[in-house]
């Protein structure tokens, strides 16, 4: 037996002994509740055990004989009465020490006795109530990335005049300090010391500066000198980078009802206890305290310019609260299914006006008709926050992705304040993030290989934001080395995705790297390159009826655009009909409206339109209608960012607000539908996913050709389509 | 020369194990089992640091500590005091007698080794 395995046998024969001391105690104290002598016994027998079994790593036992000792103290201070309940539960609970007790000397773990202990744990906690009795728990501020020694932390400490008395010898700590980093200077203050005569050798003039080299936090230096804390002055200096650190933490954090001092204590700038003799100070001042922070500079503890910067996120977090109301959510989305359904009402009652023909109601519908605009997009505009939000969390990635990287990258951001719908925002910040991190990763180079190819050794990521035709358009820019249009081709070679040798347009190219599992990566890094993302990305972005682009230029930088509709709910549509069924097409991707051109063969797939190629599909036999034709046929032609393409329809009914309604799961993987509405008559409409079926248009045209059509103009034997009205 | 620490407890298996932590570490140890005993051991012999429990019978930690700070010979003697989270008030009390370093029970051997090693290096 060695002299560890000893000490636990001792650890177990007298924890026995204390567990007995207990019982004759409980059962003294039974018929004389009033002594406080075996009452503080009792407890210390408990706390014995705790201790002891804290110390050899005992925890089953330590944390049940907490529980008890909790109760026990509270006995002890008179709080809690001992009855003959509390009696029997406390020799119950000492039985099963007993059984711990057995058990770990055994090595025999039993987890039947883990469920009895948590039964009796429950049992204890009803005699304390409060939460505060039980263990405190020490809120750690998140200090994740810590500073690079580039330039040292100086430590300035003057110690008390009672630290000698009190046994503190001040090199012992300076000596701690070596175990954190390198000690690189230290220079000693003797200014506070005192004439020869008035020498008195039990009281210390002391002071030291310290330089310090150390990858570690404020919190962890302050640690150090916990022991004299009460009785030194100290003021930590940090390196700069740890300054910018506390800066980037600030700039991330939501300031929302947060003081000045606990946003400086939560980034690690501040200590608790620097901020708590602060604020004693604030309290012992007479008149006019001055504001905390200025307290804080005051005595060393912050650098104004990390004070300014939580001093700002709090003005303006302060003003947006006094310009924003907050209202939970639910309440805006039914107030926008309840506008959803007047207008669905309000467009049954213009219909209904309009067959009437009588001219008074036809106005009176026409003013509720206009008011229900106005309503409507009064709704849908609370729903809008500013992208800015989204964008400023960037800030702090970019920030900790860089490190990590080793690479220097900063971030600008730009229309900031540009809205879109607040389902939309929350649901396009997974994809960004994906898109940024691979652009940091895979984009970005190395500042040697930037210097090297004459660029600066700091990379530049941008995230910019607009408006443009209806849409909102989010891009993702960086200045990085640029897509690699023949690996990813090859790549697509190889895996088959496409015939090998057949050259493809650039757009088609990079859009490659949106199918699944694609990855040209050459290694796997922890971020990115595991070929899993960008499809799931552009799965998201689908989803909420947006498109993504790629595009490149080999060494200067790579823009991912994103397109995004508004909102989700509303829309304007342009309604259209083929044979008994009426259809939606968003209004915003309306350019114009033509009649198709007599001439046009039956099994045509593209026209010219005006010498540009168009192709088009016949919605008639995409959705297998097959009443009977009309003589004249009309062409949408539709446009979603660059793409063009005409849908073939039998009549034109005009603009229509309708309120989008999700079509069930059945109906999910149906092409070319987005969706459905109900229109004034009570009819259903499907909303057509106009990218679907553009898609659809240019590979039919495609495969009719040939080759692509992008480049040819249409045969000039179909003439020119004739314009017959334009919209938009 | 090795650094000499007292440790003062009542329970027998905390003190070895302690002892063993300390001895492991480079530090010779004198054993107290509680504060009554500790004082009998402050026998003019050099101590370096005492690690001391506050709650024992006979002679608690605080009256301990008066005593040692009171004794010439050993007022500079640094003391660690062992404590559990709800003893607030004895840590204002142990404070004003003088032991400024406190380590809340329960702890590993290696927290002990840190907090005494600020104070004295074996």
């Amino acid at each position: 037996m060695n002299e560890y395995e000893q000490a636990q046998q001792t650890f177990f024969e007298e924890s026995r002994d204390m567990l007995r001391q207990i019982e004759d105690a409980l059962l003294a104290l039974e018929s004389n509740t009033h002594d406080d002598e075996t009452l503080n016994g009792l407890f210390r027998a408990a706390h014995t055990i705790k201790g002891s079994a804290g110390l050899f790593g005992f925890d089953r036992i330590g944390s049940f004989t907490h529980e008890v000792e909790t109760v026990l103290d509270r006995l002890r201070a008179g709080e809690i009465a001992l009855n003959g309940d509390l009696a029997a539960l406390l020799l119950e609970s000492g039985d099963h020490i007993g059984h711990l007790l057995a058990e770990t000397a055994d090595g025999s773990d039993q987890p039947e006795t883990d469920a009895a202990g948590a039964a009796l744990k429950s049992r204890l906690l009803a005699w304390c109530p409060s939460p505060g009795i039980g263990k405190v728990a020490v809120s750690t501020p998140s200090a994740p990335a810590v500073a690079s020694p580039e330039r040292p932390w100086h430590i300035a400490v003057d110690f008390g005049p009672s630290i000698f008395r009190d046994g503190m010898d001040p090199l012992s700590f300076i000596r701690y300090l070596g175990t954190k980093g390198d000690v690189i200077g230290v220079t000693t203050r003797i200014d506070a010391m005192p004439a020869a005569d008035a020498f008195d050798p039990e009281v210390c003039h002391l002071g030291f500066d310290i330089l310090l080299e150390a990858q570690c936090t404020k919190a962890d230096l302050t640690a150090v000198f916990d022991f004299v804390k009460d009785d030194c002055e100290l003021r930590i200096t940090a390196p700069d980078a740890e300054v910018e650190r506390w800066i980037g933490v600030l700039q991330g954090m939501p300031a929302h009802g947060k003081r000045i001092g606990e946003m400086l204590v939560n980034c690690g700038a501040v200590t608790q206890h620097e901020l708590t003799r602060a604020l004693s100070t604030q309290q012992d001042t007479d008149g006019v305290a001055p504001p905390i922070g200025a307290l804080l500079v005051a005595q060393n503890s912050v650098p104004d310019q990390v004070l300014q910067v939580a001093v700002t996120r709090q003005r303006d977090q302060r003003t947006e609260e006094s310009r924003f109301i907050r209202v939970q959510a639910d309440k805006l989305d039914s107030l926008i299914t309840l506008v959803g359904e007047l207008v669905i009402a309000g467009a049954g009652a213009n219909l209904l006006a309009r067959r009437a023909g009588e001219p008074r109601l036809l106005e009176s519908t026409q003013v509720i008709t206009d008011l229900v605009e106005e309503i409507r997009n009064g709704a849908l505009q609370m729903r809008m926050v500013q992208i800015g939000e989204t964008f400023n969390r960037f800030r702090r990635v970019v920030r900790d992705v860089s490190r990590e990287l080793g690479k220097e990258i900063d971030l600008e951001i730009s229309g900031a304040d540009t809205e879109l719908d607040k389902s939309v925002v929350e649901k396009i910040a997974d994809p960004l993030m994906h898109l940024v991190r691979n652009a940091m990763d895979h984009g970005i180079e190395m500042p040697d290989v930037r210097t090297a190819r004459g660029k600066a050794p700091g990379g530049l990521m941008r995230l910019n934001a607009f408006h443009d035709s209806g849409s909102i358009v989010i891009e993702v820019i960086d200045d990085g080395r640029g897509l690699d249009r023949d690996r990813i081709l090859q790549k697509a070679w190889e895996r088959g995705q496409v015939p090998a040798n057949t050259e493809l347009p650039d757009d088609e190219v990079f859009d490659l790297i949106f199918t699944a599992g694609f990855s040209t990566a050459e290694k796997v890094t922890s971020l990115s390159g595991r070929g899993v993302g960008m499809d799931v990305v552009r799965r998201n972005i689908e989803a909420l009826r947006g498109t993504v682009k790629l595009s490149s230029r080999p060494g200067e930088g790579t823009v991912v655009s994103i397109r995004l509709p508004l909102t989700l709910a509303i829309i304007d549509g342009f309604l259209v009909s083929v044979g008994p069924a009426s259809y939606v097409v968003p209004l915003d991707m309306v350019v114009e409206c033509i009649e198709l051109p007599e001439n046009t063969p039956n099994g045509a797939s593209y026209l010219n339109l005006r010498g540009e190629v168009l192709p088009f599909l016949r919605l008639r036999d995409v959705f297998g209608i097959e009443a009977p034709p009309p003589v004249h046929h009309n062409v949408v032609v539709v446009r979603n960012g660059t793409s063009h393409a005409g849908l073939v329809v039998d009549r034109l009914m005009g603009e229509f607000q309708t309120v989008i309604k999700p079509l069930g799961k059945l109906f999910r993987n149906l092409q070319g539908i987005g969706g459905s509405t109900i229109l004034g008559t009570g009819e259903v409409a499907l909303i057509l996913d106009v990218q679907a079926l553009i898609d659809s248009a240019t590979r039919n045209a495609a495969r009719q050709d040939g080759t692509t059509t992008r480049e040819h103009t249409a045969e000039s034997a179909f003439g020119d389509a004739a314009t017959s009205s334009t919209e938009n | 020369m090795a650094k000499t620490i007292m440790v003062v407890d009542d329970s027998a298996s905390l003190r070895q194990v302690v002892a063993i932590a300390l001895k492991g570490a480079g530090y010779d140890v004198v054993e107290g089992s509680d504060g009554k005993d500790a004082l009998t051991k402050l026998d003019g012999r050099k101590i370096h640091l005492i690690v001391s429990d506050v709650n024992m019978p006979n002679m608690d930690g605080i009256s301990f500590v008066k005593a040692v700070k009171a004794n010439p010979n050993y007022k500079f003697t640094p003391v660690v005091m062992l404590t559990t989270e709800n003893q607030e008030g004895k840590m204002m009390e142990g404070k004003a007698a003088g032991a400024k370093a406190w380590i809340v029970k329960p702890f590993k051997p290696p927290e002990l080794l840190d907090a005494v090693s600020r104070l004295v290096l074996p």
